[in-house]
């Protein structure tokens, strides 16, 4: 039996079992993430909290597959991915995973549409598919008649709103989202949050995030607060 | 990168256009593109080793083949021998030529340089075209008479009295000093040896047509008993090839060094490209790009760089040599006095020329430039790490 499906019906959407990560640069040893084991559960909508360099980025690279443990486990969406190599790593995170940055990283060659079909294109959907569902999302998350745009043409609320569609197009199993909100003003934050909410409850997308967002946290069913690389507390919100 | 490749197409322009006069120069001036000998007279320049009545109308009956036809200029029926000129103020070596004046009209360089009186005609029985610096050590003008001896078909020492009808100057001292043309039947006559030649000379319309005209010549002339052999200038001039070979390596160095500048603009380019775009290299990995694929990306846009540039340079170096220099660069500001170079005088105008080898020799280093100076960056790329990417500032 899968190690990771024991004891459940349904896959974790991710799985942690003691896992490390540790910089070592010119005799400095940093633990960045220390002992983490932990479970999230298809559908939850999470944040890692926690102070500046208490791990949370390094946890959210750890289960997006962008770094590789020095020690332990990671299991996403059943998959363990630690350890496999950068090829099928790549197809796990092409597939299985949806990242929303601080600083949106959009394309900026390519427009709001291409943008957010970028990782059908990736995976070999067809052109019409691929407009019909991201004119959809578009619709969908208020943003649409923006296709045509560059990125430098749009507001940073929706920049975000684009690297969100880009992120949920592709029906990953994961959503990672690092400060997602971090450099948007409280309004067009809370605007964001709602539509991520949403779409965690309309399409079972389990979102993670990792921030200092107060409205963030508050809205999150679930928080894992970091402390020093270890995790120090996990609430449940009913 | 625009700049280089214009820079190379115009130095191989140039390159080819000065060879090609340079080489157009000494073959007119020596034995032509191709020479066509008796298989001894190449070692032994004696009139033993001489092609017979016969040989002269097979060699007719080559020339005559649409391939030879088609790239001939001229070609001039020649009896050389070694003699001495004597006068009554002196006797000097000389290489006694007889010579078409017609035929020589069209491949000759020494109708073109006459100094004083006129060249030999048709109509010409006992007279001689002399080299200026000879005329002066005889002490002779247009008008005198001097005695040509040389050894005739027999090995008899045999004498005829020549009067000059002008003299030529070519700078080039062997030339000037030590060459006389008669017309090619008294020469015979002279010698003994009616109808017969040393050798027959080609004037090709350029030195490329050398290759298949002498494909060609050794399969028709191949039939016969060995009689005869065509000589590429390279073997009849050894002189020259070297001076060509030795130039065309120091235009090869000079075109290596103009395509490592290139392909160090291109790497440079690629290089800060990649640096400038890690954070969206670590978005493209990020989404899902392979490792390979964001190596790919990089190596094609530095591929596209390389073929947009490359023939825009190509456009360009094309468009000044056309605009500017068709008609040639003249160069004689920078020369004070004739310059000469393996029995050659050095045209001081040279006119570029194109060749489509050479387009298609220029396409593939830029091609082969473009790959080698794409890897490093795109080897880079595959490299950067992704979780430190990100937090890459622009």
């Amino acid at each position: 039996m899968n190690k990771s499906t024991a004891g459940s019906e349904r896959p974790a959407a991710v799985r942690t079992e003691k896992l490390w990560k540790v910089f070592e640069h010119d005799d400095i040893r940093v633990e960045a993430v220390r002992n983490v084991t932990f479970r999230i559960d298809p559908g939850e909508f999470v944040v890692l909290s926690g102070p500046s360099g208490s791990g949370k980025t390094t946890l959210l690279n750890l289960i997006g597959g962008l770094t590789r443990p020095t020690d332990g486990q990671v299991w996403v969406d059943g998959r363990e991915i630690g350890s496999l190599p950068d090829r099928e790593l790549a197809e796990i995170r092409l597939e299985r995973v949806g990242f929303v940055f601080q600083a949106y990283n959009l394309l900026p060659v390519l427009t709001a549409l291409e943008n957010a079909e970028f990782t059908l294109l990736l995976r070999g959907v067809s052109r019409e598919e691929r407009r019909n569902r991201v004119e959809e999302l578009f619709e969908r998350i208020g943003i649409a008649g923006l296709e045509d745009r560059l990125p430098g043409k749009l507001s940073g609320g929706q920049q975000q709103r684009v690297a969100v569609a880009r992120a949920v197009v592709g029906k990953p199993a994961l959503v990672l989202a690092d400060e997602p909100t971090a450099n948007l003003d409280t309004a067009t934050s809370a605007s964001l949050i709602d539509l991520m909410a949403e779409l965690n409850r309309e399409l079972g997308t389990t979102f993670v995030f990792a921030t200092h967002d107060l409205q963030l946290m508050e809205r999150a069913r679930r928080n894992v607060q970091l402390v020093d690389g270890a995790i120090v507390a996990d609430e449940r919100r009913g | 990168m625009v700049v280089g490749m214009a820079l190379l197409v115009f130095s191989r322009a140039l390159a080819e256009g000065g060879h090609e006069d340079w080489i157009d120069a000494g073959v007119r001036l020596g034995s032509g593109h191709v020479s066509i000998q008796a298989p001894e007279y190449r070692r032994r320049r004696t009139i033993e080793h001489r092609l017979s009545d016969e040989d002269r109308l097979a060699v007719e009956t080559a020339l005559a083949e649409p391939e030879i036809a088609r790239r001939l200029v001229a070609a001039a029926p020649r009896l050389t021998v070694q003699g001495l000129a004597s006068s009554a103020s002196s006797a000097l070596p000389v290489a006694v030529t007889g010579v078409d004046p017609e035929a020589e009209q069209g491949f000759s360089l020494l109708p073109d340089r006459l100094e004083a009186g006129r060249y030999l005609e048709p109509g010409d029985r006992l007279h001689a075209y002399v080299g200026a610096r000879l005329a002066e050590r005889l002490d002779l003008e247009p008008g005198d008479r001097f005695v040509l001896t040389a050894q005739d078909e027999s090995g008899e020492i045999v004498g005829q009295m020549a009067r000059v009808v002008g003299t030529f100057r070519t700078g080039i001292p062997e030339a000037d000093e030590a060459l006389v043309q008669v017309p090619l039947h008294m020469a015979q006559q002279w010698l003994g040896v009616p109808g017969a030649v040393t050798s027959v000379d080609l004037l090709l319309e350029s030195s490329r047509a050398v290759r298949p005209v002498l494909s060609s010549l050794e399969i028709v002339l191949g039939e016969l008993p060995g009689s005869i052999v065509p000589l590429d200038w390279r073997v009849a001039q050894p002189e020259l090839d070297a001076a060509v070979r030795m130039d065309d390596w120091a235009d090869y160095v000079f075109h290596a060094i103009l395509l490592g500048i290139a392909a160090l603009a291109i790497i440079n380019t690629i290089l800060m490209s990649v640096m400038q775009r890690t954070r969206e290299f670590g978005v493209l990995r990020a989404l899902g790009l392979r490792r390979a694929e964001v190596g790919q990306l990089v190596f094609t846009e530095g591929m596209l760089l390389t073929i947009v540039s490359g023939l825009a340079g190509m456009l360009l170096g094309v468009a000044v040599v056309w605009l500017f220099f068709r008609d040639g660069l003249d160069f004689s500001a920078l020369m004070n006095t004739e310059m000469t170079a393996a029995g050659v005088v050095i045209d001081p105008v040279i006119v570029p020329r194109f060749h489509p080898t050479q387009i298609a020799q220029s396409l593939f280093f830029i091609l082969a430039v473009g790959i080698l100076a794409s890897i490093y960056p795109a080897w880079q790329a595959t490299r950067i790490d992704v979780a430190e990417a990100m937090k890459f500032s622009e």
